[in-house]
């Protein structure tokens, strides 16, 4: 078994953070979103084709339009069933570790925030799941993905005959009609795109600074965690 | 004794006009009026793009619908220096003629003719007096007795309905209506002909703008494109859509309005050719550019000013000049920075809303005070009459040979001196022989159009400086028109791509504004003084002189 | 003068249409509310048996083109058989009594027919400054409304003065221009969208009144859902050339002379409801974007803010007028590239000293050993 190779560095524990369904959503997810801003960007700012063809010959910018309502779909049920795991999952992917309702988790935010961006202090921030920071961001954009789906779908209400994207018709004119959902859809797409830089970013910053596996986390499902000098090197699987 | 009286609202107009007039020995003696509604589009286009101001500017009215967004567009075109291609301005041009048409129409049938025609009296017409009447003046074909007494017959069922609807309460009766029974009945059939006409020639804004009211416009040029092998572009179809409103409504104008204008107008010269005559100044921008719109020579409506009735004399006008064109708020509820006394020109005007009239419900005005919504603009300050009237006039002081044969055909066809000009009656006819030039120029241009298309130019639009970052950090420009009311004219700065100032100095507020520091009267009030009044209770003429420059104050205040 | 009061088809009649010629203006109307035949049944017979309604229609800030559109309504008997299917007692446009006079007819219809006429409003209502941004026979507009819609059937809002506040009510809406749905409650009211809105909507909002007894069936902006229902953009015969990719660059070039999609020339058809598309402006005839002019989205609410109107997206507030969301969007991504980058250095020197600090506690630790 892997625990052996853990051995060989009495320092650190082996933790088994990410559970399959979490690392498959979340590929998924980054899949979904990867898809949806390049279809959505074109959507938005179509490439011209300056050409005497009759519209029937080709149907380019309908098919960008399809895969970004396929992708859409798996991007909304793919979501949905990671928050059915908040409540299923394991101590890491639970709902309450992303919603800042503790002292606690304010306290983390704020040291995550003095050690990793400003650098005021040296040393590593060590969580076992997400660190604070972190899991607040991911609360933010979990908001962010319920903003885009309401907008989205129902957007996509008007254009569509399945009764599946009408139960979002409500929330168009509460935000001031369909060019106002489109201008937020839109520029939640940004906020993707910057989420994504940063997170991929701070990602393989704390593997390099704590070494602990972060990324390949997302992978194999474990991290490492450094172990303080009064505890033994054990692996935590939570399977 | 002097009596005060009130009209408000006055109706058939475009807004919310008050006149108050003092009435003394069956005379007016002095008259004000206010417009009493302001939305502040000046102040709502800080800001924003000039290429959209044309739509903003463009709602100012939908009764004069496209006059502000043809004047808008060319003042972002001059102070940006975009030359639009000729078949643009062409385009343009019809748009123009369709307006004052379907306009000048509209006035004269549903929002005039009430003042000269009395409904009730038709029912006593007999329709074979009315047939021989029509067909002696006109070869318009509906003109039978059956036609006349269909419509007497709709009249008679309408009013013994008991619900008169928009023909309650009226005047009817009223000893200053003159014509026979049998002119009566002409007018009312030819309201309602002309309820049914005016939708039609209004189809030319729809095919090159997409809609009426409303149509749409573009800085550069005009948005239709023009490819007589495509059916998604003006092609033969569309163009021979526009040749047969236009002539159509040459045949309407020339068989319906002008023969039934004239004939009222007979009825009517001996007292009214000598009332409301007011100011002696009349002021036009001119429009209808043949060469583009730089070379003011080319225009079809001459530019000038004339004062004091001197037909002989022609003055320059020039809309950048500062001290030509000034606005005025000494009696107008707005605030200027730099007090209330002194005139700003438009580049420098300022629009801040200042109420201090009475609170809602009032009785009167304060008339001492600022007592309008609109402000007072001056022309080198003097007061200035602005309509059809001042452009004939400005086009006979011009020489311009066209404009002068009108007025003599129509002084002709009047039997009436030229001082018969300078009066009510004189500001209605002028309205309609500019129209019977228009219908003829609107095929000049129409031809001319197709020629150059036939001759292989296409080109609307000159996009060059569509991009606002060919643009210099600070330009101004100004866009003078003629609307069907008279000399419009906006005023533009721009500052780093955005609007930093606007303002609209528009025809109705040369006419209908209040007092300007000098206390003189503008049109309005000083064409009331010295109107008889036979019955103050039923002041109907007021009416006809109010009528008579066809007011609009949307425009006006803005 | 209280006579019965004579029913459309018995004034059709009295014009000289025939029955037939009657049938035919039913099936029209009929056809624009998309009926089935026995739809159409049901207008002959409204119109056969009822007298006309009394309406009264009010001006307040507006331009006057919802009247003017109005009276631009052309199928198949025009202008003047909309005028005599009602009984229009108060415009300010058309009617021929003034001041006092106008005001009897206004008060007479609101006595004689309480709770029986149709209230008509064009125009928004200013609530800045107790109202006096506009006022009618010296009363603020806001009165006149409250005093009208009180005795009133049902309202019908014309175009986006009424509905939505329209120009006026734009940034920074200096008058505190106001729609009429959110001053009046308690009374059926339907939204007749549109800048103005097409002349047969507003003749086909009428006609379903008289002929049903009724309001049509709006959606929950109050708007009929008969005419409002669709994007422009579904309707829209330049579709295929949106799904097919083919865009207009620039004004009149060779795709705009070809007629492909306004899309990216800022059309907001995607996201506007309108008839369009299907009714088309002044009896069919062409609509903005067949003309070559992108929608501006003029049925939308708000639809003055969204613009430039050559923009797809709204411009970004506080950024200039070329700044869409896509010029913030990518500024941001370029200043969070630098941020990482900076991070990232400072990381590298924070981890040498990390690194340093750690050698140094081993010689240190070293030394002790040796000690
Ligand atoms: C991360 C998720 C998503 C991103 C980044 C994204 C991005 C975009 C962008 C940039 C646009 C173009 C907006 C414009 O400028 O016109 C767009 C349009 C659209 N999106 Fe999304 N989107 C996402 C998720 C969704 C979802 C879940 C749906 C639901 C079906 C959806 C439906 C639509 C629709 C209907 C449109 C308008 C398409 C049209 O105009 O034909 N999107 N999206
Ligand atoms: C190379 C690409 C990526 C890598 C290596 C990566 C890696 C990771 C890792 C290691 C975590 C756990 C972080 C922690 O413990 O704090 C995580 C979580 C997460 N990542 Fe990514 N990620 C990548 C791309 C993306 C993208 C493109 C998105 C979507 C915009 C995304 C969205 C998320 C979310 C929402 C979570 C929280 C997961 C949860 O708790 O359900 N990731 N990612
Ligand atoms: N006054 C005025 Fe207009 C005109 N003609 C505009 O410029 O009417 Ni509404
Ligand atoms: S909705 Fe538009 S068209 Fe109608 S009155 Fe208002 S500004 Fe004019
Ligand atoms: S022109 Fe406008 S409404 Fe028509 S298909 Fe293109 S985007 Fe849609
Ligand atoms: S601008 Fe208005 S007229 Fe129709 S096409 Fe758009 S809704
Ligand atoms: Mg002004």
């Amino acid at each position: 078994m892997e625990q052996n190779i853990l051995k060989l560095d009495p320092k650190l524990k082996l933790v088994y953070v990410w559970q399959q369904p979490v690392r498959i959503y979340h590929w998924t997810n980054a899949l979904a979103i990867l898809v949806l801003c390049l279809t959505g960007y074109l959507i938005g700012a179509p490439l011209a084709i300056q050409s005497g063809a009759e519209a029937s010959y080709s149907y380019w910018f309908g098919i960008v339009r399809f895969i970004h309502f396929v992708a859409g779909y798996v991007f909304f049920f793919n979501f949905i069933f990671r928050i059915y795991w908040g409540f299923v999952g394991n101590e890491y992917s639970r709902w309450n570790n992303y919603i800042p309702l503790k002292k606690k988790q304010w306290k983390g935010i704020l040291e995550v925030l003095k050690i990793d961006i400003f650098q005021l202090k040296l040393g590593p921030y060590e969580t076992v799941g997400h660190n604070a920071l972190a899991s607040t961001t991911y609360f933010i954009t979990f908001i962010a993905f319920v903003f885009q789906c309401l907008t989205g779908f129902g957007m996509y209400a008007a254009m569509s005959p399945s009764w599946f994207p009408k139960l979002f018709a409500w929330f168009v004119p509460l935000v001031g009609g369909d060019l106002a959902a489109r201008h937020i859809h839109h520029l939640l797409m940004w906020v993707f795109i910057l989420f994504a830089m940063i997170h991929i970013y701070l990602v393989f910053y704390h593997d390099f600074i704590e070494r602990n596996g972060v990324t390949s986390s997302m992978i194999g499902g474990w991290k490492f965690i450094e172990v303080h000098d009064d505890e033994k090197g054990e692996v935590k699987d939570e399977r | 004794m002097a009596n005060r009286i009130v009209i408000d609202p006055i109706t058939r107009i475009e807004g919310h006009l008050r006149v108050e007039a003092e009435i003394k020995d069956g005379k007016i003696v002095d008259a004000w009026s206010s417009g009493t509604m302001v939305r502040g589009l000046e102040i709502i286009l800080k800001n924003r793009d000039p290429r959209d101001a044309w739509a903003f500017v463009e709602r100012v009215c939908g009764v004069c619908t496209t006059v502000h967004a043809l004047a808008s567009v060319r003042s972002v075109e001059n102070a940006l220096g975009i030359v639009i291609p000729p078949n643009a301005d062409l385009i343009r041009n019809l748009m123009f003629c369709a307006q004052y048409m379907q306009d000048h129409v509209v006035h004269f049938y549903h929002l005039h003719a009430l003042d000269w025609v009395d409904v009730v009296s038709c029912l006593k017409a007999d329709p074979k007096a009315t047939a021989e009447i029509a067909q002696s003046i006109s070869n318009w074909p509906k003109s039978s007795i059956g036609y006349f007494s269909d419509i007497q017959n709709r009249v008679k069922s309408f009013v013994e309905s008991g619900q008169l609807g928009i023909f309650a309460n009226g005047y009817w009766g009223h000893k200053a209506y003159k014509l026979p029974p049998e002119v009566n009945l002409l007018g009312v059939a030819h309201y309602l002909e002309a309820l049914v006409w005016q939708k039609e020639i209004v189809k030319v804004h729809t095919i090159f703008g997409g809609k009426n009211p409303h149509p749409n416009y573009l800085v550069g040029g005009v948005p239709c494109s023009i490819n007589i092998d495509e059916n998604n572009a003006l092609n033969a179809e569309r163009l021979a859509f526009v040749g047969k409103l236009l002539r159509d409504a040459k045949t309407f104008v020339e068989q319906v309005y002008i023969p039934d204008l004239v004939a009222i107008a007979g009825f009517y010269k001996s007292d009214w050719a000598a009332i409301g005559g007011g100011l002696p100044n009349y002021l036009a921008y001119g429009d209808l550019p043949t060469n583009g719109f730089n070379d003011v020579s080319g225009f079809k409506f001459p530019r000038g000013t004339v004062l004091g009735r001197n037909l002989n004399e022609l003055h320059e006008v020039d809309g950048t000049d500062a001290n030509q064109v000034q606005e005025f708020i000494k009696h107008s509820w707005y605030r200027y920075s730099d007090g209330d006394e002194k005139g700003h020109h438009p580049w420098e005007g300022e629009t801040e809303l200042n109420y201090t009239g009475p609170k809602p419900p009032y009785e009167h005005l304060n008339m001492e005070n600022k007592y309008s919504w609109l402000k007072t603009p001056r022309w080198k300050g003097n007061p200035m009459e602005v309509g059809p009237l001042a452009r004939l006039l400005v086009g006979y002081a011009a020489g311009n040979e066209e404009i002068r044969d009108v007025v003599h055909y129509g002084l002709k066809a009047l039997d009436a001196p030229v001082e018969a000009l300078f009066s009510t009656l004189g500001r209605t006819a002028a309205r309609g022989l500019e129209t019977k030039l228009i219908a003829g120029w609107s095929l000049e241009f129409f031809d001319q159009l197709l020629q150059n298309i036939k001759n292989g130019d296409t080109s609307t639009f000159n996009g060059e400086k569509w991009n606002p970052k060919s643009w210099p950090a600070e330009a101004k420009g100004v866009g003078l028109s003629e609307a069907p009311r008279g000399a419009l004219a906006h005023w533009i700065k721009i500052k780093n791509e955005k609007i930093e100032n606007y303002q609209l100095v528009v025809p109705s507020t040369w006419n209908a504004s209040p007092r300007d520091p000098e206390n003189q009267r503008s049109a309005y009030e000083s064409s009331l003084i010295g109107t008889p009044i036979a019955d103050p209770e039923n002041p109907l003429e007021i009416l006809r002189t109010i009528h008579s420059f066809d007011p609009c104050i949307a425009c006006a205040v803005h | 003068m209280t006579k019965k009061r004579p029913t459309v088809y018995e004034e059709l009649q009295e014009k000289g249409y025939s029955r037939r010629e009657f049938i035919t203006f039913c099936g029209l109307m009929g056809a624009w509310l998309g009926l089935e035949a026995s739809g159409v049944t049901q207008i002959v017979k409204a119109l056969e048996t009822k007298p006309r309604l009394p309406v009264i229609w009010l001006h307040l800030q507006e331009c006057t083109c919802c009247s003017e559109s109005f009276i631009r309504s052309s199928h198949p008997i025009v202008g003047d058989i909309v005028l005599d299917k009602i009984s229009l007692d108060y415009t300010e446009t058309l009617m021929a009594a003034a001041g006092h006079q106008a005001e009897k007819s206004l008060h007479d219809t609101m006595k004689n027919h309480k709770g029986e006429y149709i209230l008509m409003v064009e125009g928004s209502i200013p609530t800045k400054e107790d109202g006096i941004y506009c006022c009618i026979g010296g009363k603020s507009a806001y009165e006149v409304l409250k005093e009208a819609a009180t005795g009133a059937k049902a309202i019908v809002a014309w175009g986006n003065c009424a509905s939505s506040g329209c120009v006026q009510a734009a940034e920074p809406n200096p008058t505190g221009a106001t729609p009429i749905h959110k001053l009046v409650h308690g009374k059926p009211l339907i939204n007749v969208q549109g800048c103005p809105p097409i002349a047969e909507v507003m003749a086909g909002v009428v006609v379903h009144i008289l002929t049903f007894g009724r309001i049509p069936a709006l959606d929950s902006l109050n708007r009929p859902k008969a005419f409002y229902s669709r994007r422009v953009h579904d309707t829209c015969y330049r579709r295929p050339n949106y799904d097919a990719g083919l865009f207009v660059q620039t004004f009149d070039d060779e795709n705009a002379k070809r007629g492909y999609c306004l899309y990216k020339m800022g059309c907001k058809g995607p996201n506007t409801y309108n008839s369009c598309g299907v009714i088309r402006w002044n009896n069919g005839v062409s609509f903005p974007i067949q003309s070559g002019h992108p929608c501006i989205g003029c049925s939308e609410e708000n639809f003055w803010d969204n613009g430039p109107f050559y923009e797809h997206l709204k411009s970004f507030p506080g950024f200039g007028i070329e700044s869409t969301a896509d010029k913030v969007g990518l500024g941001l991504g370029v200043a969070t590239g630098a941020a990482i980058t900076a991070h990232a250095v400072a990381t590298n020197i924070r981890k040498r000293k990390l690194i340093n600090k750690g050698l140094k506690e081993i010689e240190k630790e070293k030394e002790n050993a040796k000690e």
